[in-house]
This record gives C-alpha cells, structure tokens and sequence, in this order.
C-alpha cells in the first residue's frame, strides 16, 4: 500500500536529497528530484519555487539548465525537521 | 499523605507539561508544522490545569486555611486540562467528540450515564478518560507502525493517567479507600513515563532563525 506523506515530509526528503544525494556538486536538476522525491512536475515546481523564496535551497544557474543546492537555512530546518518529527513520533503523530 | 501526594501530582504535571508544551513550540516555531502547534496547545493547557489546582491548594493552605480547597477551582483545572487532552486526541485525527460508528456512541456515553448529573467534575473526568485511553490507543498502533520505542513510554504515560482517571473517579464511590492515593501515584507515575522520550529531544542543537516563517 502507498504510504502517505505530508507535505512537511514532502520537503524534508527534497531537502534530504539536495544535501545527501547529489548528482555532482552543482546541485540537484528538477528531473532528479521528482524521481527522487517521487512527486509530479507541477507540484513541485510550486514547492521548489516556495523553498528558494524562503531561502531553504539555492537555485543554481549550470551549463543552461537549473539546479539546486541545500542552503545554510536549508540545513538548519532539515536538522530541525528530523529532530521534532522523531519527537511527533513518540506521541505516534507525524509532523 | 493526600494533601502532600496531591502537591507532588500537581507540580509534576505542571513542569511536565510545561516540558513537553515548551519542546512543542520549539518545533513548531522551527518546522511551522501544525501537529507541534496542536501538541503545543494540549501540553500547555495540560500544564496550566495542574497549576491552577495546585496554586488553589497553595492558597487554601497558607491564606484561607479553610479545610478543603474550593470545588471550582479543582473543576476549573480538570476542564483546562480536559482541553489539552482533547488536543492530543484531535491530534490523532479524533473528527468529533461522538464518533458516528453506533458502538463507539454508545461506549463514549456510557461514564456521562455513570456520574453524577450534579458535579460537572465527574463529566470532565469523564472525558479525560475516553480522550486519554483513544491517545494512548492511537499511540500504541502507531509504535506497531513504526517500532518508535519512545511510542511505548508515551503510550505508557497515557494509558496511566486514563487509570488514574478512571481509579480517581471511582474513589467518588468509596471516598475513604485507598483507590484516591492509589491513582495520584498512577498519574505521577504516567507523568514520568510521557517526559522520559521528551527529555531525549536533542534541543541544543537547533538553531533558531527569526528570519524563518
């Protein structure tokens, strides 16, 4: 069965995969994520475009096509997203 | 024994809920994730509802020096920490307070049957019970899930303060047993088993961002 994800944890695994699992040290293209993330073009696009304005990733100019990097913020919320959703988890919740 | 056991009870679950509640906030202000801001709510509410019954001992003890603490001030605690127990429940996707499937209804009515129509009290605790035991149930699926070990102290605490809920409640019947101490001693034990995953919460390594919304 399909496991639903929120869309916190929508954006912690495109953050997780942007910092842990590059393609090359340019940064991550918008096909490599939706593969990796497993979600369609248009969604997001919408959730990359909301992440760069927050300043979560860096969009990357490379060889003509976008690419994005984890930002120092970006990190930040990852390494607080990780630790509070094990903290919901122990109340059996998911954040 | 009881004067001191209920001091004990009620500053323990006023620093355990403020823990918990603070951790919640924490999370939510970092994460922006609304389950840490409902958690938030139901810790607080959970932890101002022992200390308004604690503070009315307090003062019944060193200013009024009446006997027995006022009946609305213990009422008005139980009802603010029902509401932090509901948070936890609505947590967990609870839709209603009387769930549409018949046999739910009726198991949900039945405490509301059982108390006193006069002492609203008895109704709150009531309610604590059914909200706590739903908690502690869902929790305990969700360990099932996950294999989340911190599921299980949570589940725990849960299920322990929904005896001593139920325990309290039935020390109403025999008012001179021993069942009223023995469920203070639940609840302080079901206290200490919800904080024992929270104080594991790595909180020194966050770093904040006012920036952040």
């Amino acid at each position: 069965m399909a496991e639903y994800r929120t869309h916190m944890k929508i954006i912690g695994d495109i953050l997780s995969t942007t910092r842990d699992d590059l393609q090359d040290e340019d940064g991550a293209t918008v096909t490599y994520l939706i593969r990796k993330a497993n979600i369609s073009h248009s969604r997001i696009s919408r959730i990359l475009k909301t992440l760069v304005s927050q300043g979560l990733l860096e969009k990357v100019d490379s060889q003509g096509s976008n690419k994005y990097k984890i930002s120092q913020t970006g990190r930040e919320f990852l390494q607080a997203y990780k630790t509070f959703s094990g903290f919901a988890t122990n109340f059996g919740l998911t954040i | 024994m009881e004067f001191l056991l209920e001091n004990i009870l009620n500053l323990v679950g006023f620093l355990v809920g403020l823990s918990i509640g603070i951790v919640s906030a924490i999370g939510f202000r970092n994460t922006g994730s609304p389950t840490l801001f409902r958690l938030a709510i139901a810790f607080f509410s959970i932890s101002i509802g022992f200390f308004v019954i604690w503070a009315g001992y307090m003062i019944e003890d060193f200013v009024i020096q009446s006997g027995s603490v006022e009946r609305w001030i213990q009422t008005l605690g139980i009802a603010i920490q029902t509401v932090g127990y509901f948070f936890i429940a609505f947590s967990h996707s609870i839709k209603s307070l009387f769930p549409k499937s018949k046999y739910f209804r009726s198991v949900g009515m039945v405490p509301l049957f059982l108390v006193s129509s006069v002492q609203i009290e008895h109704i709150f605790r009531s309610v604590s019970f059914i909200l706590l035991a739903y908690g502690a149930i869902e929790t305990i699926l969700s360990y099932f899930e996950n294999r989340n070990k911190g599921a299980i102290s949570v589940a725990t605490g849960l299920s322990l303060l929904a005896l001593g809920e139920f325990v309290g409640w039935y020390s109403f019947v025999f008012p001179e047993s021993i069942l009223y101490v023995a469920s203070m001693v639940i609840k302080i034990g079901g206290l200490i088993a919800l904080f024992i995953p929270v104080s594991k919460v790595p909180l020194t390594k966050i770093k904040f961002d006012d920036n952040f919304d």
